[in-house]
């Protein structure tokens, strides 16, 4: 018997319906213009590759991020929010500084320090709009709640 | 206009006598082109018999204007002047005495082209203008062993003419044109083959490949454009007054067709920067050639229907001459600035003119590009769209070889035109606007250079804006009318009643019209800009990291590398691409073949020996002394 | 068969820690090491530019891809000369992610650097624990009780499944197979969801230690714990059965970015790679399986190889964690005894066998603090492969060859 895909796939009902809690809150007042259309670049500066993963994951069904218009970009020049993700390399202190160059106001950068006692690494430069700070490696739903906060809709209950 | 063709001759005799001056020879062959062009300008509305001269019973020597002539010498003059001022400041670089003679004497020789009524003054006049410009190659005092194949097929086609004009004087008694009516199908297949050799159709591109990067600027651009407009300017005459031949028609329209298609193809290959317009010239030609095909078609057919299109198809190749021989010197005119200025030979190296070189010089080479294009309104717009226009109407043909030749014209036009817009972007997006990568240029002296850039450049706008003055220009005011909201006659139709319309001066209204209220509104909120830098991973992007233009062209290359016979070679350090014109084949055999038997004869007959060479002079005493017994 | 993992050089001269049948042992380098060993040169001068040898042309240049892009995440850097479309040689500089990791153990206890090893490249945590616990207990003479023995084996097994899941999942999304990438994907998030109900965390960080396990997994929930493996197992199975039979998948994986077995050998590859090329390798002995899984090997070397094995790979692991977990509660002990070691300094070495190959750790300790040590990751071999893998192939196919090795720049550069 053929299945029929998109049947199997809603009839698993995969899309969790829950709240998804920050960890920290928002350190600055936020614009009303990410409502609901959130764009997001990820830089990698020096993580264990466990934020990676956590990406990759928060990238899967059980999250499904669209339904909140939360999406991924390909370029720093057509993202909203630069989600770091570790803390920089001395070799990327400046490519960091040049992603951060071609954010199109208004922006927002988010850090995620994974190790925050792994020596090697350096403390973040001066960063523009800095608007949470997480450390440790949270969990997708945590870093979810993180970016509804920015981009929280009224009609939406998460 | 007696006095003015007079006062031309005279200015450019003064100029060849003072060709060790190079600035004063060259400005006298500015007055001698200006001369001529106001000769043009009064021959538009009055023709005229400048200079009649009996040689021999049956053969007199003739100049006369009448409309076309003037058409053709206004398009010639206004590139022939801009090539003379730009030479004035070109000559400061290479100051030979060659180079300003064979100018001067080349532009005498096309003026009694486009003057003559009888074959020997034309068959003068070829000469002068293939030998002199065959001098030009030489004008930077390097000598150049390829060049001899430029004179080997200029030669071929003044055989050609040669055989045809006798053939003519055989059957009708008189070589003027007048008798041309009486001529056969032999005089209009060797007539009109000597114009096409001229006009670099292939395969008689083949002198091209090695020679274009060498010869000084200003004869590149005038290979290109003026001179290839005589055999235009042959064509266009002579075809008329021959009587038609439906086969060799069709024949012309395909091979036409076929390369214009081959020009675009390899233009797009090409990487060398005097490559890529010189097979864009092979393209354009090819384009009017299948125009002028068309139009002897449809006038010989006959019929009441096809008269329109046989109007609108000469029409289309005359404009198509036209957007071809201004954007061609304006883009040859720019390239050799640019070129001159950096001092380099491929479009990768000559990169970023717009910041390196100048403006005005990276305006030329956007607009003859674009041109080239067909992007509107644009005279290369209009000239393009006719040509395809005429060749979607072919089903009005009866019979079905005839449709299906001309609509197969039609597929390998719309071809060559996709692939030269490829081809020009290459030029644009790199030598024009490309990024300089901060390479010095060498201030080259160009205030006379940038008056000639810019009066092409605007004669190239206004010309596609102000289409129907120059459909009024050159003669055809019954293909301009009027439509819906638009006011005769500023629209072109293709046929009556309408089948297809164009309006470049309409486009050109609106497109102003509808870019007031944007700009306007950009005025009034004035956003906070930054300037960044390009992103290219967190990196700067380093001189050896850039896109290159054979690499741009490279994906073409793979897909057609059936045409291109597409090669690569591989080592551990080292790789690249290879492609190749196949169509120069032939030309190069022949080279070959000629340079081997050559130097087996010379080897053989001159091989120093005494006795050899009174054995020689013997055989050829007494076959002269046969022969003239025998004609006796 | 042989394997070169890694050179220790040191005052005394120069060792090899070669994996023989399986079998992790320390020789002295012998006369002629790069006859016997393809890949002694790569490992003695460890280059952080991966096959940097120019090439010139018209019309070639170097394609920069990286350090920062959307594609590949991590912070890497690839040089890709080309003339157009073909991707000539492809240098990779793995150096953006050098965070000095083994020098930054030194000095530290074995817990506290173990915190660190963890921290190399968290997606192979618990590989990486696990080599390093085995490393030290050698050290120490330290002999881990049963119970953690199994579990490590377990938890191997754990992180086996879904980091095989992350490079099918990145493989069918590169071929556009968006239905088949979203439920990998839901594969994937439910195996990291199981992982944190096993121990706590999802990428198993925080339940090893050296001797011991940090805290007991929580046996109540294994029975429910296996069923989820079990149902595992039963959907990826299906997907995969009904991924096989779109030509279009399999058009793009096949021939993409294919290594000859002669090749992978003499780059001293391991895992699945090795075995997509044919080679049945011993790896599997390396992790003292109580019923030791299938060695799965493909032949053609090329990424749908890779991603056979692998998937395959996948089911196997389920049903061994299926089985296992359910006996698991034979295994429990009322109290855990704290194994104590022998000695506070000697020398130690281990391999293991991680998702993507062996990875290997030398330790030397003294006064219980890390004198030295020296790791040595599947994924710098790999970045070789994945270099020579690439000579040849359109843009197009950069992602399926990269992906489809499994390799990260954090675990290569450490």
């Amino acid at each position: 018997m053929t299945r029929w895909w998109p049947i199997y796939g809603l009839k698993k009902k995969l899309t969790e319906q829950k709240e998804y809690v920050s960890p920290v809150g928002l350190t600055k007042p936020k614009t009303r213009i990410f409502n609901r259309s959130l764009f997001v670049y990820v830089i990698d500066v020096g993580s264990s590759n466990a934020l990676n993963f956590e990406i990759s994951a928060l990238e899967s069904p059980q999250y499904n991020i669209h339904r909140f218009g939360i999406f991924m970009t390909d370029s720093p020049r057509h993202a909203d929010v630069l989600l770091i993700l570790g803390r920089p390399v001395t070799q990327m202190l400046g490519p960091l500084k040049e992603t951060i160059a071609q954010l199109p106001e208004p922006f927002y950068t988010i850090t995620i320090d994974d190790h925050p006692d792994q020596p090697g690494l350096n403390d973040y430069p001066e960063l523009p709009h800095h608007m949470a700070a997480l450390t440790g490696i949270p969990s997708p739903s945590e870093i979810l709640g993180l970016l509804l906060d920015i981009a929280k809709t009224k009609r939406m209950k998460s | 206009m007696k006095t003015l063709f007079i006062i031309a001759l005279l200015f450019f005799v003064a100029g060849t006598v003072s060709s060790g001056k190079n600035k004063t020879s060259y400005i006298f062959a500015f007055l001698g082109s200006a001369a001529a062009f106001l000769m043009g300008c009064f021959s538009l509305t009055s023709s005229a018999v400048l200079w009649r001269f009996e040689l021999v019973q049956n053969i007199s020597l003739s100049l006369y204007v009448d409309h076309l002539s003037a058409v053709f010498l206004i398009i010639a003059t206004i590139s022939w002047m801009a090539l003379a001022l730009y030479s004035v400041d070109y000559s400061q670089l290479y100051p030979k005495k060659r180079l300003p003679l064979g100018f001067n004497l080349s532009l005498l020789g096309m003026m009694l082209i486009l003057t003559a009524h009888d074959g020997i003054t034309l068959l003068a006049g070829w000469e002068i203008m293939t030998i002199f410009a065959f001098l030009m190659m030489q004008g930077t005092g390097k000598y150049f062993e390829h060049s001899y194949r430029f004179l080997a097929f200029g030669e071929l086609s003044t055989i050609s003419l040669v055989i045809g004009f006798a053939a003519l004087y055989v059957t009708a008694g008189s070589i003027s044109f007048d008798a041309l009516h009486k001529g056969s199908l032999f005089v209009l297949v060797l007539l009109t083959l000597g114009f096409v050799i001229k006009m670099d159709i292939v395969p008689f591109h083949g002198w091209m490949q090695n020679i274009y990067g060498e010869i000084p600027d200003n004869t590149a651009a005038l290979l290109s454009a003026p001179v290839t407009l005589m055999g235009v300017y042959g064509l266009v005459r002579i075809m008329p007054l021959l009587p038609g031949s439906q086969l060799w028609d069709t024949i012309l329209i395909l091979l036409g067709a076929f390369s214009a298609f081959w020009g675009g193809l390899q233009a797009a290959a090409a990487n060398k920067i005097r490559l890529l317009p010189a097979y864009s010239t092979v393209e354009n030609n090819g384009m009017i050639l299948t125009a002028i095909g068309f139009y002897a078609l449809a006038k010989g057919s006959g019929l009441p229907a096809l008269h329109y299109l046989a109007v609108f198809a000469l029409a289309a190749s005359l404009v198509l001459a036209i957007s071809h021989t201004f954007s061609k010197t304006l883009l040859f005119l720019s390239i050799g600035h640019a070129k001159e200025a950096y001092n380099v030979h491929t479009i990768d190296q000559a990169r970023g003119v717009w910041s390196g070189v100048g403006r005005i010089p990276a305006i030329g080479i956007v607009i003859s590009a674009l041109s080239f294009s067909a992007f509107p309104p644009l005279i290369g717009y209009a000239g393009e769209w006719m040509i395809l226009e005429t060749l979607f109407q072919s089903y009005r043909f009866p019979g079905v070889t005839l449709a299906f030749s001309a609509a197969l014209a039609g597929i390998l036009i719309a071809l060559a035109i996709g692939l030269i817009s490829f081809a020009m972007i290459k030029l644009i997006g790199y030598t024009a606007l490309g990024y300089d990568h901060g390479r010095k240029s060498r201030p080259v002296p160009n205030r006379l250079m940038h008056l000639a850039e810019i009066s092409l450049e605007l004669l190239i706008v206004l010309g596609g804006i102000g289409l129907p003055l120059v459909i009024f220009f050159i003669g055809f005011p019954q293909l301009l009318t009027g439509l819906l909201a638009i006011p005769a006659p500023l629209v072109l139709a293709s046929n009556q009643p309408v089948f297809g319309v164009i309006s470049p001066t309409f486009i050109a209204i609106i497109m102003v019209v509808l870019m007031i209220i944007p700009v306007w509104i950009f005025m009034k909120n004035k956003k906070k800009t930054r300037k960044v830098k390009s992103w290219n991973g967190g990196l700067k992007l380093e001189e050896d990291e850039f896109f290159t233009a054979p690499a741009y062209s490279q994906i073409v290359e793979h897909v057609l590398r059936g045409f291109y016979h597409t090669r690569e070679k591989k080592t551990k350090s080292r790789a690249g691409i290879q492609v190749e014109d196949i169509l120069i084949r032939p030309t190069d055999f022949f080279t070959r073949l000629v340079q081997k038997t050559g130097d087996k004869v010379a080897s053989t007959l001159m091989n120093g020996k005494i006795s050899a060479y009174v054995a020689y002079i013997l055989v050829l005493f007494i076959t002269v002394f046969i022969i003239g017994m025998i004609v006796k | 068969m042989k394997v070169l993992t890694g050179i220790i050089t040191s005052l005394k001269g120069e060792q090899l820690l070669v994996l023989d049948n399986g079998k992790p042992v320390l020789i002295k380098t012998g006369d002629h090491p790069e006859k016997m060993f393809g890949n002694y040169s790569i490992l003695k001068q460890h280059p952080v530019r991966i096959n940097d040898e120019t090439i010139k042309g018209p019309g070639v240049f170097k394609f920069r891809y990286g350090p920062v892009t959307a594609g590949v995440r991590e912070a890497g850097c690839f040089y890709l000369y080309t003339y157009g479309e073909k991707i000539l040689r492809a240098t990779i500089d793995i150096s953006w992610k050098q965070r000095e990791i083994a020098k930054a153990m030194q000095g530290r206890s074995p817990e506290k650097a173990l915190a660190l090893a963890e921290g190399v490249s968290s997606n192979f945590a618990l590989s990486h624990s696990v080599a390093f616990s085995r490393a030290v207990e050698m050290a120490l003479q330290q002999t881990p009780s049963l119970l953690t023995k199994n579990w490590r084996i377990l938890f191997l097994e754990s992180e086996r499944i879904y980091n095989h899941l992350y490079v099918i999942y990145k493989l069918s999304s590169a071929a556009a197979q968006k239905v088949l990438a979203a439920h990998v994907s839901a594969l994937f998030e439910k195996a990291l969801r199981l992982n944190e109900k096993l121990t706590g965390s999802r990428y198993l960080m925080g339940i090893n230690s050296t001797g011991r396990l940090l805290h007991a997994p929580d046996v109540a929930a294994v029975e429910q714990i296996a069923n989820q493996y079990a149902d595992m197992a039963r959907q990826f199975t299906e997907l995969y059965k009904h991924s096989l039979k779109n030509f279009n998948y399999l058009d793009r994986l096949h021939s993409a970015g294919t290594l000859s077995p002669e090749q992978a050998i003499k780059l001293g590859l391991t895992g699945p790679t090795l075995r997509a090329c044919g080679v049945k390798d011993d790896l599997n002995d390396a992790t003292e399986h109580l019923i030791s899984l299938p060695v799965i090997t493909q032949k053609e070397g090329d990424a749908l190889a890779r991603m056979e094995v692998r998937a395959e790979e996948i089911v196997n692991s389920c049903h061994y964690l299926v089985n296992h977990l359910r006996a698991s509660d034979s295994w429990y002990d009322a109290k855990e005894k704290e194994n104590i070691p022998q000695q506070a300094e000697g020398t130690g070495y281990a391999v293991v066998n991680s998702p993507s190959g062996a990875l290997g750790y030398y330790v030397e300790i003294k006064e219980n603090k890390m004198q030295r040590v020296e790791i040595f990751t599947p994924s710098y071999v790999g970045m070789h492969a994945v270099s020579h893998a690439l000579e040849g192939l359109i843009f197009t196919d950069f992602p399926f060859a990269f992906e489809s090795f499994g390799v990260h720049f954090a675990d290569a550069a450490i």
